[in-house]
């Protein structure tokens, strides 16, 4: 098999993207949640770019500039919020949220 | 060489990925997660990306990865601060498992692609291409990010204010 | 087609639906002055005895049967069931009776119940009895038949319990109704085979009796017996009777019209109207002679040492339908109805003569506590005297002509057993209606609280019915005396034999029946003609336990069921059914909140969840997509 063709890079990505997913549902400090995030951010990333390779394309490369861009708006905004929540519960605990359920809505 | 590049820069960037996710310290997930970065954009390099490459060490862990480490460190995250998580093993087994059938699934539609396509053309990869694209094609979603940065920027100040007296 | 038959049923009916609308109203809204309630209640009675004439008018005329066709009630295939009257010879002699006697007494219950806080519904339950018992002898088919009986048994029960204030009252209805369910249930199986076995389209007496013949004899036997057990429960023969004594906490007009005159020879009716299947089964009529010779004698017995004035009356009511059973159990049921008739007649005014010293002596009813009426209440006096005489069979009133014809027909069906065991059962009937009426109206009085004599409502009917007592006999005059027999021709289609005895023989009865009633009355003279009622009463002995028969029934039947209730309603239902039943509702309430917990709030969890089922559709695209 030739390592470095378009499967390969996928399968790397994918395996990124699931251990991404997987530091989102498992894990309950809120850091590692958000870098769980970024990671799945990256993920995509790589796969974009392979694509844009296999097509002969800039677009999957400018398209991952793009997600880089978002992705730094989102850091800001996620960290700002990260700091409010623990001025307000002293926290990191992503269990800690819980106005949606209706008994801690009050 | 490009094979055993390949192999290890992949190697790196999962190793690191699920160091992350293992680690119980928030700047060592953080750092780990550095590692994989930088093994993401060699791959960058190795796909022919080469500002994509530059820009991920730059921006992304540079910057957005800094600025975490700086967050962590401005909170004074102490271990009473952690939440415990005992059963942490368990659930990411356990989410592994729920994982596989959509690799499956993806991968196998990947799998019946060919693997390589035509040679490519020389410069393909290089920043001027890449320039002119961005400033023709997606000239709007480029002014757009701009846009998008200085919402962000308004936003983070707004949320992270002291609450007025 | 008769019409006038569809109203002899519905007006009592209707007056019952409208007496009890006007009794509800008058408790929850307006309270309705007794009046109005009054002539509502008599106004009914009086138009259906007047049906009742117009109907027997038409029979007459036509010499045929009357009929009327209301409507199909069932229809099964090609079966039928209608909803029709018959309106023959029997039936309208029945209806003429019931309606008159009937018509008295609620004559007389309108005084009796005067002042009394359920005045419209005592005549509600009146009239809806009126109208199931109308219902049960004018019906085309057992099947209505049946609707009337169950009309009357539960009208029974609702009026014994009538002052249901005094838990004892609730339990003599009960027992009376339960009783009688045990006699339905043989009726049932009696219909059940009869319909399975005789059904061709239509179950009414006509295509029975057509068909009759087509039924192998022993299934023909076990119909005739369990149609009977219904008639004993109706009309209180061994073993079924226990009901009756009871029954008598009813008020007193109820005892009369439904214990005396009408419920209880429903019974008698029913076997007279089965007559071409009872035909048919003569071992079947002995086995009822039989069980009615010894009601009879049984009764008698009891009531010779019984103290209470309407216990003993209600042991002579049994004891009399024991005579009614002899005859039509023989097979001379002209005679039986015969009987029929005048016992009605006499017993409603024996019940209304005790009913109007009860309520002199202030609902006094232990008759060695009474005593000197004579002197109180002549116009009592002297129709219960002729009441009195009428039940032990002295000439010439009205009981004479019909017990002496049952007796002749036992003695000519060569059963003499049965003719000494009525005789014997004459002379006791005589002692202790004697005993109770020198015990009542003669001789001094033990403790009297002020008597007073009643108003003339309640004493018109006594007329009435004494005059009916005294002449009703003569409606059935034998030969012998010159007489046409008319009630014997009238019915004489029913009579299965005709018992022939010389005129000497039947003479010679007479005479000895007349001897044995004077010897009762005699040996009751001198016994209680002078008693002295200042020596307490102290009865004791089996006679007076009533043979024990209640407690033995209480021993065998009831405590065993009692104890199969409680183990139910406790073991069974509390820990089986409950068990079951709540145990899956509380499996459901569980289920339903460890469900709820995906509803926390966590969002992680829903992440999780997503992430699942985007696993599974994987999974599932995985396996179509190959």
């Amino acid at each position: 098999m030739i390592v470095s063709s378009l499967f390969s890079y996928v399968l790397v990505a994918m395996l990124l993207f699931s251990i991404g997913l997987l530091g989102v549902i498992a894990r309950k400090n809120i850091f590692v949640i958000y870098m769980s995030i970024e990671l799945m951010f990256n993920a995509i990333n790589l796969l974009f770019v392979a694509l844009a390779q296999y097509r002969h394309s800039y677009d999957g490369q400018i398209f991952a500039v793009v997600i880089i861009a978002t992705a730094a708006a989102e850091a800001a905004v996620f960290l700002a919020l990260i700091v409010v929540l623990f001025r307000r519960k002293k926290s990191l605990d992503a269990d800690v949220l819980r106005a949606l359920s209706q008994k801690e809505a009050a | 060489m490009n094979d055993l590049l390949f192999f290890l820069l992949s190697f790196f960037a999962l190793f690191g990925a699920f160091g992350m996710i293992v680690l119980h310290q928030p700047v060592h997930s953080a750092l780990s997660l550095i590692v994989t970065l930088l093994a993401l954009a060699g791959l960058f390099a190795l796909l022919n990306a080469s500002f994509l490459f530059a820009v991920q060490i730059i921006v992304y862990a540079g910057a957005i990865l800094t600025l975490f480490i700086f967050i962590i460190m401005f909170l004074n995250v102490k271990e009473s601060n952690l939440p415990k998580e005992p059963n942490k093993t368990l659930y990411l087994f356990l989410g592994g498992i729920v994982l596989i059938p959509l690799n499956l699934l993806v991968l196998r539609a990947f799998y019946a692609m060919p693997l390589l396509r035509e040679p490519l053309a020389e410069d393909f990869g290089e920043i001027q291409p890449l320039g002119a694209a961005l400033f023709t094609k997606w000239l709007l979603p480029f002014e757009l990010i701009s846009l998008l940065l200085l919402v962000a920027l308004i936003g983070a100040v707004v949320f992270a204010r002291k609450d007025e007296v | 087609m008769s019409v006038v038959l569809a109203w002899i049923v519905l007006l009592p009916l209707c007056s019952s639906v409208l007496l009890g609308a006007m009794y509800l109203f008058s408790i929850t809204k307006r309270r309705i002055a007794q009046r109005y309630f009054t002539f509502v209640a008599l106004c009914s009675p009086s138009v259906v005895f007047v049906l009742g004439l117009a109907a027997l008018r038409e029979l007459m005329l036509r010499a045929d049967a009357l009929h009327y066709h209301a409507y199909v009630w069932l229809r099964i295939g090609e079966y039928r069931v209608d909803m029709g009257f018959l309106g023959d010879k029997l039936s309208l002699f029945m209806v003429f009776f019931i309606t008159l006697v009937g018509g008295l007494i609620h004559l007389y219950a309108t005084s009796y119940m005067n002042k009394d806080e359920g005045y419209g519904k005592f005549f509600a339950y009146f009239h809806l009895f009126t109208a199931s018992m109308l219902l049960l002898v004018l019906a085309e088919g057992p099947l209505m038949l049946f609707v009337g009986w169950e009309g009357v048994g539960l009208c029974s029960y609702l009026l014994i319990s009538f002052y249901y204030h005094d838990n004892a009252n609730v339990v003599a209805g009960n027992k009376a109704f339960i009783v009688n369910r045990v006699g339905d249930l043989g009726f049932l199986i009696g219909l059940a085979m009869l319909f399975f076995y005789g059904g061709t389209y239509e179950f009414s007496y006509k295509t029975l009796a057509l068909h009759i013949g087509t039924i192998p004899p022993e299934i023909l036997t076990s119909i005739a017996i369990a149609l009977f057990i219904g008639a004993m429960g109706k009309s209180a023969q061994i073993p079924l009777y226990v009901w009756l004594p009871d029954a008598m906490a009813g008020p007193t007009p109820v005892s009369a019209l439904i214990h005396a005159a009408t419920m209880v020879t429903a019974g008698v009716y029913m076997v007279a109207r089965f007559h071409f299947l009872y035909d048919l089964v003569p071992h079947v009529g002995i086995f009822i002679a039989y069980i009615g010779a010894l009601s009879a004698l049984f009764a008698a017995l009891i009531a010779t040492k019984q103290s209470d004035i309407k216990k003993i009356l209600a042991y002579s009511t049994m004891s009399q339908l024991g005579y009614m059973f002899v005859s039509v159990g023989l097979g001379a049921y002209d005679s039986a109805l015969f009987h029929v008739f005048t016992h009605a007649f006499f017993k409603a005014l024996l019940f209304m003569g005790a009913g109007a010293v009860i309520v002199a002596l202030h609902h006094e009813q232990n008759i060695f506590k009474m005593g000197e009426m004579r002197r109180v209440m002549p116009l009592t006096y002297v129709t219960m005297l002729i009441a009195t005489l009428a039940i032990s069979g002295i000439p010439p009133f009205a009981g004479f002509f019909s017990k002496d014809e049952i007796l002749s027909v036992a003695f000519g069906s060569g059963h003499y057993e049965l003719w000494l065991i009525g005789v014997v059962t004459a002379v006791l009937t005589s002692y202790y209606m004697f005993r109770l009426f020198f015990l009542v109206f003669e001789g001094t009085h033990a403790s009297h609280s002020q008597a007073r004599d009643v108003g003339w409502v309640m004493k018109a009917p006594l007329v009435a019915l004494a005059l009916g007592a005294t002449f009703a006999g003569f409606l059935g005059l034998p030969e012998l005396f010159g007489g046409n027999h008319l009630i014997g021709e009238w019915l004489r289609v029913w009579k299965r034999e005709a018992f022939h005895l010389s005129h000497l023989v039947e003479g010679i009865l007479i005479a000895l029946n007349v001897g044995a009633a004077l010897a009762g009355i005699a040996i009751a003279y001198q016994k209680f003609r002078f008693y002295d009622k200042r020596v307490a009463y102290q009865p004791e002995g089996i006679v007076y336990r009533k043979f024990y028969l209640d407690e033995l029934y209480d021993v065998l039947f009831v405590r065993s069921i009692r104890r199969l209730s409680r183990f139910i309603a406790e073991t069974t239902d509390k820990k089986l059914v409950d068990r079951v039943v709540m145990g899956l509702s509380r499996g459901f309430i569980e289920a339903g909140d460890r469900i709820a917990w995906v509803q926390n709030a966590s969002v992680r969890l829903y992440a999780f969840i997503m992430i699942a089922g985007i696993g599974a559709a994987s999974c599932y695209l995985l396996v179509v997509l190959r």
